[in-house]
């Protein structure tokens, strides 16, 4: 290596005068111009500084980066930039750690203009480091970095190489007379903040990085500093390890150049002395005689002077070390006192405590019970703005294959919905599963009453609604498709538009006003917004489901905003002999609110979800109500979705029964119900069913065809497969005189039915089957349905922690299942003859054919539902859980999803003959 | 990371075939041992230390025997020998039994990183095995290297003359020297030092045998991974909480954590390096940790700062502090997102805990961040102060320091009697 030598300096220096560091007229060049980090905050640099980047690289790849001074065109390379015809004097690295060495060589290898180049990359590794410190120094390029956070010159409203000044730097790097040197590119923006504080402005900040290497160290900047015309007095923020400083001030005393600019420095990092490894910048890591100490005595040695002390400001002209960055102002005021300048402008503001936001709940001692201010403009309108925000703000993303709603526990196949396992929620009723889809929170007793008033509401159906689904089923459609055809015809309606929009007016009306639980009053700008967003002339009578949702809202004490509001828009019109503007809208809109208001505040869910929530509500009641298997016999159906108030008393669950199995169901039936439907709501993102209703929604259908998308990808293999194991219960119990399927075995014995016996039936049955199969080369042997599990095998006695949880909480209720102690014997018999080499276990999907059964048996043994009625009807209570549980994936993929994002990547593709 | 000693220095000085003595580990049974003995006449008994033991070394710790009975003796006594370094004690983890090298002079030999020269320099001395401090230039010479042609040969001829070195040795260490280079260059070492090394004559011939080693590695670089030591002895380095958060490690966005004070009160969020130094020295003893988490991290990765920060310490602490100044370019709103979205989860998970939450920050997307955090925190209840970029950093973290021993004192008890109820506090805007 031939070492260029710059005096004063034993090395290469290109830069004379601080003023010529980052100029209007320098031209910039951005390495990995795309990437994450610079494709933010590029736009800003070239914006601030007149558009000086003139070209980008992103290897590989063309293109343009948008910003407001025009596109900036992007290159594959270095070389194809210069090509093109780009002329630049500076190169800036936003590359991963380990690619920047080479680009600093391309760009020296490709630009013989190169002066500078600015490494923004964290993390590059000592030994590329010095590398680039070689490089650069063979061919006359100054370095600034690594980790660094780049330039910037105020006088000229440029910053070149990172984000300095954040993103808005005018409003930070004000023009004035004190250049920063900085270890840390957060400090440097800071001080530059602390110091507006008194008056004092910049002309050149540079945050240099805090590597081992620093490449545009204190000896130079001082230097450049000393030159430029513009600086009166330097700031510095200096962390352990290294001696640059102490060459610098060993330079200055040893006359190697001229300096006589005072400097206000700030040494952190004391704490950093007896630690062996770094933590946050790589460099600040003391040695025998570089830690913060032994800094703090080399300035305090060149200014003579003791650390400052605010209370009595005394220092040197050469200036005076201060304890902590806040003091910098005020020691850079006194500094300028003594050798005479005045500072930059007028003080701008102060760094006491000031408290922008608080809770107002928890008195605190006088000394700590600051009064809130108003923040900084423009920070004030921010918050007044964003005060008007409400709910959860999730992060688009790609949402293929990923699910923010369920998860599958990998190791006992249970899922869970919103953290919650679906054990755990099949004792609950379809209201409180609905409520907490939606809500992603418990809910309180009032809002599973809401959950009911509204899903019963939407079993009402319109005239000649059914006819679809009458068709559907009439064609032989499965009830998947049934319900997928009722589901289409609704689309997004007229009501759940409105709904929508109302859902969306009454909560811009209390954001914008401000309103919670604590107002008391409603202003007259509020009460004037009201009226003119809904009151319109009475117009005729309302009909009677607008009538019965009006007294329930104007009658319920909930303590909750958005009810109080609607409640007191109702009085407003009525007071003004006004009615509210698609009141019945309104109305449904105002419950719906008022149901989720508590999550949203929360943020557990997004404002989307809550405008919504009528559509939601719809759509799982009307799936419900087409779920009918037989809707001429099914009276209670009829009485259900017909006109009037019919079962708005009853909870849904109840009603949800009534629709399918014609009766009201008893209490242990009814228990047995919420299992079978809770068992049902998911398991997990990656079952067809509910990536048919993620990639609907990535395809940006509405609501309705997201579940559309759901129910295609139902059929009989996936919903429609729990029929099997019915039909094979039944090839065993049709025939017998089964009775009661509630009774214990020995029960069943004492009234004359051998169920162990039915069972060895069954297992010599299948032995034989399976001998005969084997024999006859099969290369398969059809299992027993819904025994063993791809999981749940391999043990001497195998379990599915599913089925064994809810076997043993039925009958912990006393509540038997003849087909389930049939299974058990089975599993058991055929490890004892020999059939099977363990006991395997009775899964869940077994649990829902003997509860299905033992549901329908009646009916059935009495000969009033054909096998097809029974297939749909365990079809159909597959439909009316798995309906809840994919909501949560709708509106999950709603809230993160984006745009195609279920397509599958060229790269995944195949292609077979 | 970092290592001394030959149990895995050996190993290192393997990759390019340099010398070393012969040595067991303290497993070596006893014949072992007495074989040892038998063809070295002595035997040099050394703790085990992981990572480094200071710029000291062991000294005091190192035993020359002649026979096996004060061979086990010093194994006994040195196995699990508390080393003192600075503020902190190190156990030894074993020790090694090391064929003693008959040597005219001890030499030392450093490769390291120079701040001053902006070079990597070797620093030479043929008055090794002391403390290297205490002697002079013309005793001990330091040249900076070329990076891209190594260490030169004439640079250690001269220097070996320079300092004195026995014309006879000179030549059997230049040919050796230089391998060290090749070690700290090609497999990311940051510093390497030999002291002592000494000359072993073998018939007719010096063979320059390293004695004792310390070796730093950069982590920044990947080439540290290719010497193949073992991950648990750099552990030692470490705590669980710091190993679980290292796991994040990757360029984009800094989770640099150094666990200072497991019992302290303070659980820090510190954002920056700048902001990493001055807010651990404020802090003191409170500070359970120090940690930077700048450079603008992404959501995820913030959220699993968080998750871990909270699940080893938010059992400990009185105030949950995030502290930086005014953000370049890291965003407040996706920072503060992860941090209270881990917060709101790990209370549903592990149930709440009563604690006062302070924040002073600055930077872009603030207001967002700010409104994003203060709603969760109504929601959880908890009490809580912001401060924006125009407070002092210092007086925001003097401002914690106060209601953490107000929190200690009786603030903490007047929360739990008075407002940790939930209540409807998320519906009440400030």
């Amino acid at each position: 290596m031939k070492q260029l030598k710059s005096k004063p300096f034993p090395y290469y220096v290109g830069l004379h005068s601080l003023e010529e560091l980052v100029t209007r007229d320098s031209r910039v060049c951005v390495i990995n111009i795309l990437g994450g980090e610079s494709r933010t905050v590029t736009p800003t640099s070239h914006e601030y500084s007149d558009g000086n980047v003139v070209a980008g690289v992103q290897y590989g790849r063309s293109g343009k980066l948008e910003t407001e001074r025009g596109d900036i065109p992007v290159y594959p390379s270095v070389r194809d930039a210069m090509k093109a015809g780009h002329q630049f004097d500076v190169g800036v690295i936003y590359l991963p750690p380990l690619a920047v060495a080479q680009a600093v060589s391309e760009l020296i290898h490709c630009n013989d203009a190169l002066k500078r180049v600015i490494i923004v990359t964290e993390k590059v590794p000592t030994a590329d480091s010095r590398n680039i410190r070689v490089l650069c120094q063979e061919h006359g390029v100054d370095v600034v970095g690594c980790n660094c956070l780049g330039v910037a010159n105020a006088w000229d409203n440029v910053r070149i190489g990172g984000a300095l000044g954040g993103d808005d730097p005018a409003q930070t790097l004000k023009k004035g007379s004190v250049a920063i040197h900085s270890n840390s590119g957060n400090f440097t923006t800071t001080m530059a903040e602390y110091l507006l504080t008194e008056g004092f402005g910049l002309s050149t900040a540079v945050s240099s990085g805090k590597d081992v290497y620093i490449h545009f160290a204190l000896p130079e900047f001082l230097y450049a500093a000393q030159n430029d015309p513009r600086t009166k007095a330097v700031a510095l923020y200096v962390e352990p390890g290294g001696y640059y400083e102490k060459m610098a001030l060993d330079m200055i005393r040893e006359r190697k150049f001229g300096f006589n600019k005072p400097i206000v420095v700030c040494v952190t990092g004391r704490w950093k002395k007896d630690i062996g490894r770094s933590c946050g910048h790589a460099g600040a890591l003391a040695g025998s005689g570089d830690d913060a100490l032994s800094k703090e005595a080399w300035f305090d040695e060149y200014f003579g002077m003791p650390c400052f002390d605010p209370d009595n400001p005394q220092v040197s002209r050469r200036g005076v070390r201060v304890a902590s960055i806040q003091a910098i102002p005020a020691a850079m005021k006194a500094v300028f006192e003594a050798v005479g300048e005045e500072c930059d402008f007028e003080p701008r503001g102060d760094l006491n405590l000031k408290p922008w936001l608080g809770d107002n709940f928890l008195a605190l001692p006088a000394e700590l019970d600051l009064p809130l201010v108003t923040p900084l403009a423009p920070h004030d309108e921010a918050l007044g703005k964003i005060n008007r925000q409400v709910g959860a703000q999730f992060l688009k993303r790609n949402m293929r294959n990923i699910s923010g709603a369920s998860k599958l526990d990998p190791l006992t196949s249970v899922t869970s919905l919103h953290g919650t396992s679906i054990l755990e929620l099949s004792e609950r009723s379809i209201e409180q599963n609905v409520y907490f889809t939606l809500a992603r929170i418990e809910p309180l007793p009032e809002d599973v009453s809401t959950v009911n008033l509204l899903l019963n509401l939407f079993l009402k159906l319109e005239e000649g609604e059914i006819d679809a689904v009458r068709r559907a089923r009439a064609n032989g459609a499965t009830p998947n498709a049934v319900l997928a055809a009722g589901v289409s015809v609704v689309g997004n309606n007229a009501l759940l538009e409105e709904s929508r929009q109302q859902a969306r007016l009454i909560i811009d009306l209390i954001r914008n006003h401000g309103i919670d639980t604590q107002t008391t009053e409603f202003s007259d700008a509020f009460n004037a917004d009201a009226a003119e967003s809904w009151f319109v002339d009475r117009n005729g009578d309302m009909d009677e489901v607008t009538a019965f949702l009006l007294k329930e809202v104007q009658n319920s004490t909930k303590d909750c905003t958005a009810l109080m509001v609607c409640q007191h828009i109702l009085k407003q019109a009525a007071a003004a002999d006004k009615q509210v503007h698609h009141l019945k809208a309104f109305l449904l809109a105002a419950t719906a609110v008022c149901a989720l208001w508590r999550p949203m505040l929360r943020k557990r869910i997004s404002r989307q979800t809550v405008e919504d929530a009528v559509s939601y509500f719809y759509l799982i009641a009307r799936q419900y109500a087409y779920g009918v298997v037989d809707p001429d016999g099914n009276k209670a159906w009829q009485k259900l979705t017909g006109p009037g108030l019919s079962g708005m008393g009853e909870s849904f669950t109840q009603n949800a029964f009534r629709i399918l199995f014609s009766r009201k169901a008893g209490r242990e039936e009814l228990m047995e119900f919420r299992y079978l439907i809770g068992l049902t709501l998911s398991n997990g993102a990656g079952t067809i069913s509910a990536k048919g209703a993620k990639e609907s929604v990535s395809a940006r259908n509405n609501i309705s065809m997201a579940y559309v998308g759901y129910l295609a990808n139902t059929g009989l293999a996936h919903g429609g497969n729990g029929f099997e194991a019915v039909q094979f219960l039944m090839r065993y119990f049709a025939d017998s005189e089964l009775a009661d399927p509630n009774l214990g075995v020995a029960e069943q014995k004492a009234a004359g039915l051998d169920i162990s016996g039915l069972a060895r039936r069954a297992v010599r049955e299948y032995a034989e089957y399976k001998a005969e199969a084997k024999s006859g080369g099969a290369m398969r042997v059809k299992p027993v349905p819904c025994v063993n599990h791809p999981v749940f095998k391999g043990s001497a006695v195998n379990i599915d922690p599913r089925e064994q949880y809810v076997r043993q909480r039925l009958e912990e209720a006393g509540v038997g299942n003849t087909f389930l102690d049939f299974y058990h014997l089975l599993v058991e018999g055929m490890f004892r003859e020999g059939v099977t080499r363990n006991v395997f276990c009775v899964n869940i999907d077994a649990v829902l054919a003997c509860m299905s059964l033992k549901l329908v048996w009646k009916p059935l043994r009495d000969g009033r539902m054909t096998d097809t009625q029974i297939q749909d009807l365990v079809f159909t209570l597959f439909l009316y859980g798995r309906t809840v549980g994919v909501t949560a994936e709708i509106i999950d993929h709603r809230d993160r999803g984006t745009d195609l994002d279920c397509r599958t990547p060229l790269s995944e593709l195949g292609f077979v003959l | 990371m970092q290592i001394s000693g030959l149990r895995y220095g050996a190993q290192l000085l393997g990759l390019v075939d340099f010398p070393h003595p012969e040595y067991l580990t303290g497993g070596a049974d006893n014949g072992a041992i007495q074989d040892l003995l038998d063809k070295y006449g002595k035997i040099v008994v050394k703790p085990v230390y992981f990572s480094a033991v200071g710029k000291k070394g062991k000294a005091g710790l190192v035993r020359v025997v002649d026979n096996l009975v004060d061979a086990l003796t010093a194994k006994r006594e040195l196995y699990f020998a508390n080393h003192q370094m600075g503020g902190r004690t190190v156990t030894a983890n074993g020790v090694t039994f090391e064929a003693f090298i008959p040597s005219e002079i001890e030499v030392y030999f450093s490769i390291t990183e120079s701040t001053q020269s902006r070079m990597p320099i070797f620093s030479i001395s043929p008055w090794g095995g002391v403390e290297i401090e205490s002697l002079g230039s013309d005793k001990l010479h330091t040249t900076w290297i070329d990076p891209f042609m190594g260490l030169k040969s004439f640079d250690l001829t001269n220097a070996l003359r320079d300092t004195g070195c026995p014309a006879e040795f000179i030549s059997p260490l230049v040919q050796q020297l230089p391998k060290l280079w090749q070690l700290y260059n090609s497999y990311g070492l940051s510093t390497i030092e030999i002291n002592p090394l000494r000359i072993q004559r073998v018939g007719g011939r010096y063979i320059p045998m390293a004695c004792d080693i310390k070796a730093s590695f950069d982590q920044d670089n990947p080439a540290s991974k290719r010497v193949g030591l073992p991950d648990t002895i750099f552990k030692s380095d470490t705590t669980a909480f710091e190993q679980e958060i290292n796991l994040l490690r990757t360029y984009q966005g800094q989770s640099d954590v150094l666990e200072m004070n497991p019992e302290g009160t303070i659980l820090p969020f510190m954002f920056g390096g700048g902001a990493n130094s001055a807010a651990t020295e404020t802090l003191g003893s409170r500070a359970i940790f120090a940690s930077d988490f700048g450079g603008n991290p992404p959501y995820e990765k913030m959220y699993e700062i968080a998750r871990i920060s909270f699940q080893h310490h938010l059992k400990a602490a009185n105030v949950l502090l995030l502290i930086g100044g005014k953000a370049n370019n890291t965003d407040i709103y996706v920072t503060f997102r992860g941090v209270f979205d881990a917060l709101r989860d790990h209370f549903a998970e592990f149930g709440p805990h009563p604690i006062y939450v302070v924040v002073g920050r600055g930077g872009p997307n603030l207001i967002s961040g700010m409104v994003y955090a203060r709603d969760i925190l109504d929601s959880l209840n908890l009490p809580y102060r912001f401060f924006g970029y125009d407070t002092s950093m210092i007086m925001t973290l003097e401002y914690a320091c106060r209601v953490d021993d107000w929190w200690q004192s009786d603030g903490r008890d007047k929360y739990l009697a008075e407002g940790s109820a939930p209540s409807n506090q998320a519906e009440v805007q400030s």
